[in-house]
């Protein structure tokens, strides 16, 4: 009997012409959000290419200076490039990138406001970190048209539009009570009609991406891409099947199409909208993440502390670390070496400060994490950033590989400011390099399925809950 | 006549429990809403004047130092919280919240208040506009689809008109009795933005702030009132109620969800906005090889001391009167405020031509044009982050400036071991600054008040054609 219904509306589904019109506008939507996320993540690449290209350009003379004043060749004039200050300060910095991962064109998520590369130096963390890139802030507060947003807030609407009176319409055409007349349960009838369109829309959704994406680059061969991919359209999938439910609960009370359509509209501007909004007024409520305007004052009592102490702190500093004396007389006055200790006095100062950041921040995503499950658009917004690899914990991860990156960095050029030491080549060669290490598959495959389990099981609850209810369905008005 | 029927519509919707319910449900977001903007304009607001008095107390405490470290050294400007920001936060959480003013350089504004905080917030956060510009045009949508179309299908058109009462008046009366129940949210919810207002710290708030809120206030009546003759019309027109209902939420999509985020790639296609890396490197050409490329450094420095020795008819640097070092400093500041005048215009140029698309857009989805003049009002716009930048700038340029002068006239031979104290701290104001009158803020935003102007005309012109064609049957 199911098949019998489900064949039965395939062809008044395919004979409807808003359907078809419908499908034709979301694989326009698409389209378009395919393109943006790949144009998008073309120019993060050419960032990255530009900064790594000036760099390598720039190591390759510092190399060459460096080698010309070894063999005694080099002019006067100019200035030796041998000093580890400027070269670890300036001249011979690296940049830590954060790559883009294949499936980034199909959510932009936090990227936009997030840089994806830093410059590290010998300098205090707080310089490095600051770093942003440039953009309209009206365009990150607007926020991109990608791949991700047609799935979380445009898919629901064409579900809801496609489905909102299976029933209520049938009602109201007077054809409800004659179909009952036949023998199928109301039940079968409206699990009938769902199941096709579910398949139908599930199916068109997971072919345009698959398609889109084989169009925008993702290889099915690569085993990382394939798996990331799977996920991404099993959480659309999962997200498709929450709205079906959704959907068929609105049309399992027995109110009027319009009463319906209404209700619909609600909910998905519930989950989509308000709730979201409530989220980030709890938690930022609950774990207030201090101003950054603390923190600019803080940095600068304590430089301001530490330059007034100057030539006492530089002291102080050769006392406790006597191996890095240089051979011949200290210069307590030398620039260089003071700015140093005064800079490791304020970095060791605003420590603390930098951390309650970082702590608050922690505690907001754990709880999100939790709290997540209430709306189902948060919950495969954050699983869609977390497989395309543009969620905030992956930035998290890779400004936790900057910071070991930049300590890495100035362990190897500050002991060789103090001892005043001159730079060989092979000391060029041997400067610390960032290669990044991407997030562990483990927890990302783990959030994807606690994700999918967290839309399947209340998508099963309130499937559950309309077939209740369905008994009580008031066949006429 | 008139009256009778939008005081019947009144009554009817205000009896209606939906309404009740929604009404009070919008109501609670709207005091929700200004109740956490109060609260956070309060919080903000004092952090950044205690921090602007803590940077003016580190500048004027440094010490001993030569006047050039101490333009070095610098202050910090924190961007003030705007009154109206209580109600619509603008872009302000994905705007650097301070920037450093030292010599040499234009920086840009850092710590936005929208990277510290979970991915979630990109689907919005709950402010009073968020509440006005989305959820209001629902409500009314709910009020109205069903207004005209719904009398015909239950045949009590038919029977209206066979007693004279005119079209026009019909649907005239109708929008007055929405806009009547629309009044029993907004007229608290106003009250309470008030009380808000006058209960900040800051005395000047409510005073300063009036002719924005009341421009405000208005926009946002004319935004409701596109609605309800929009929503009046289509019910009209269309062949039922739902058919009516179907179009109006189309329309609501298209307007709060589809054409922002659409606009933004198309905006950002047509005017590409650069890397911070294309941005420095091009600031960093200019400044070492000259804005056209064929003026470098030590040229301009070379022709600076020709120039020096003849103006004061000596031949070596030695016999000059003034310090040269100062002299070469703010020569070298002069020619680095042209380079930054000219990469950040074309920088905010970029911007500027971005927002107008999305004001442009505002021909299809009037809810830009209305989010961007309530920005405009409340303060929170690009705009007018740009216009405290520049008001940062001019006083990091007098700063410098007053500290190389200083040191042209005093320092002698001593360059830059000649030290100074608080005494000539003092000499440097502190940092003042006024929001732009809302001429200025209007000026912005031309294309907007057409557009909103356009719409409701227009809207008005649909209603009065679609009720006097409106179907009996």
């Amino acid at each position: 009997m199911l098949t019998r219904i489900m064949k039965h509306e395939w062809r008044m589904l395919v004979s409807d012409r808003t359907l078809a019109g419908l499908v034709s506008v979301f694989a326009l939507i698409v389209i378009y959000g395919l393109h943006n996320g790949t144009s998008w993540t073309r120019f993060l690449q050419e960032i990255q290419q530009a900064v790594q290209e000036e760099e390598i350009q720039r190591l390759g003379k510092l190399k060459e200076a460096v080698v010309s004043f070894e063999q005694g060749k080099a002019d006067k004039v100019v200035p030796d490039p041998r000093s580890a200050a400027s070269v670890g300060a300036s001249a011979g910095t690296r940049s830590a990138f954060l790559p883009t991962t294949a499936l980034a064109v199909l959510t932009v998520g936090q990227s936009d406001l997030y840089p994806s590369y830093f410059k590290v130096t010998t300098r205090s963390k707080d310089t490095i970190i600051n770093h942003d890139e440039i953009e309209n802030p009206t365009n990150l507060l607007t926020g991109r048209f990608d791949l991700a947003f047609v799935m979380i807030a445009l898919y629901p609407l064409l579900i809801l539009a496609i489905s909102y009176n299976l029933l209520s319409g049938e009602r109201e055409n007077g054809t409800l009570a004659l179909l009952l007349s036949q023998p199928v349960a109301l039940r079968t009838y409206l699990l009938g009609k769902i199941s096709l369109r579910l398949i139908v829309v599930l199916l068109l959704a997971v072919a345009f991406t698959s398609v889109g994406a084989l169009l925008v680059g993702i290889s099915p061969t690569n085993t990382e891409s394939l798996w990331r991919f799977t996920l991404w359209t099993g959480m659309v999938m999962a997200y498709g099947l929450f709205w079906f439910s959704v959907v068929m609960v609105v049309n399992a009370f027995g109110m009027r199409s319009g009463a319906n359509a209404l209700v619909s509209i609600g909910v998905w501007l519930a989950f989509v909208v308000v709730i979201p909004s409530f989220v980030t007024i709890a938690v930022t409520t609950l774990y207030p993440v201090p101003s950054r305007v603390e923190l600019v004052q803080a940095i600068r009592a304590a430089s301001t502390e530490a330059n007034a102490k100057g030539s006492r702190l530089l002291a102080k500093f050769y006392e406790d670390h006597p191996e890095l004396v240089p051979e011949g007389a200290i210069n307590l006055n030398d620039f260089a070496t003071r700015s140093y200790a005064a800079q490791e006095e304020v970095e060791r100062q605003i420590q603390p400060v930098l951390a309650r950041y970082d702590e608050q921040l922690i505690r907001q995503q754990a709880w999100v994490d939790q709290w997540r499950f209430v709306s189902p658009a948060i919950v495969a917004q954050e699983a869609l950033n977390v497989l395309s690899g543009t969620s905030v914990a992956r930035y998290r991860h890779f400004l936790n590989q900057v910071d070991a990156f930049h300590r890495e960095w100035q362990s190897f050029f500050i002991p060789k400011i103090f001892q005043r030491v001159r730079l060989t080549s092979a000391d060029i060669e041997a400067m610390p390099r960032f290669t990044f290490v991407e997030e562990s598959s483990g927890a990302v495959i783990g959030k994807a399925i606690t994700s999918l389990f967290g839309l399947i099981l209340p998508a099963c609850l309130i499937g559950w809950i309309a077939i209740v209810r369905l008994r009580r369905y008031p066949l006429s008005e | 006549m008139l009256w009778r029927i939008a005081r019947k519509e009144f009554t009817e919707l205000v009896r209606d429990g939906r309404f009740r319910w929604s009404a009070v449900f919008v109501l609670l977001l709207l005091m929700a809403s200004v109740g956490m903007g109060w609260k956070n304009y309060r919080e903000v607001s004092a952090q950044h004047r205690t921090a602007q008095e803590a940077m003016r107390a580190f500048w004027l405490n440094q010490g001993e130092k030569s006047p050039h470290s101490a333009a070095h050294y610098g202050l910090y400007a924190f961007k003030p919280r705007t009154p109206l920001s209580l109600v619509d936060q603008g872009v302000d959480a994905f705007t650097g919240v301070s920037v450093w003013l030292e010599a040499h350089k234009q920086n840009e504004f850092k710590f936005r208040p929208a990277q510290d905080a979970t991915a979630v917030r990109r689907f919005g956060e709950l402010t009073a506009a968020m509440a006005l510009q989305l959820l209001m045009p629902l409500l009314i949508i709910l009020l109205t689809f069903s207004s005209l179309a719904g009398e015909r299908e239950q045949g009590v058109l038919r029977q209206l008109l066979s007693l004279g009462v005119r079209k026009r008046v019909l649907a005239l009366g109708k929008a007055l009795g929405v806009a009547g129940a629309l009044g029993a949210i907004l007229v608290p919810a106003t009250v309470l933005g008030v009380m808000a207002l006058a209960l900040t710290d800051d005395t000047g708030a409510l005073a300063g702030s009036w002719t924005r809120m009341a421009l405000m206030g208005f926009l946002y009546l004319t935004y409701f009132a596109v609605f309800i003759v929009v929503s009046l019309a289509v019910s009209a027109q269309a062949a039922s109620s739902r058919m009516a209902l179907l179009i109006l939420l189309g329309f609501w999509i298209v307007n709060g969800l589809l054409a922002p985020k659409a606009v933004t790639d198309i905006a950002k296609r047509l005017y590409p906005t650069p890397s911070a890396f294309a941005f420095a490197t091009d600031v960093q050409k200019a400044l070492a090889n000259g804005v056209d490329g064929h003026n470098p450094r030590d040229k301009r420095n070379e022709a600076l001391k020709v120039q020096t020795l003849k103006q004061y008819g000596v031949s070596r640097i030695e016999d000059l009167p003034v310090n040269f070092a100062g002299i070469a400093l703010q020569a070298d500041e002069e020619y680095g405020n042209e380079v930054f005048d000219r990469a950040y215009g074309t920088l905010w140029q970029t911007y500027t031509n971005q927002n107008a698309a999305y004001q442009l857009a505002g021909l299809v989805a009037p809810v830009l044009s209305v989010r961007a003049l309530s920005m405009g009002l409340a303060g929170t716009d690009f705009e007018q982050h740009s216009h405290f930048a520049s008001a940062a700038e001019s006083y990091r340029r007098m700063l410098v400036k007053k500290m190389n002068d200083h040191m042209i006239d005093n320092a002698g031979k001593q360059d830059f071991a000649y030290m100074v104290n608080a005494e000539v701290w003092k000499t440097v104001p502190t940092f003042e600054y006024t929001l732009p009158d809302v001429r200025w803020v209007l000026g912005n935003q031309i294309t907007s008040v057409l557009l909103i102007g356009v719409w409701a005309i227009a809207g008005i012109v649909a209603l009065v054609v679609a009720s006097n064609r409106i179907r009996t049957d």
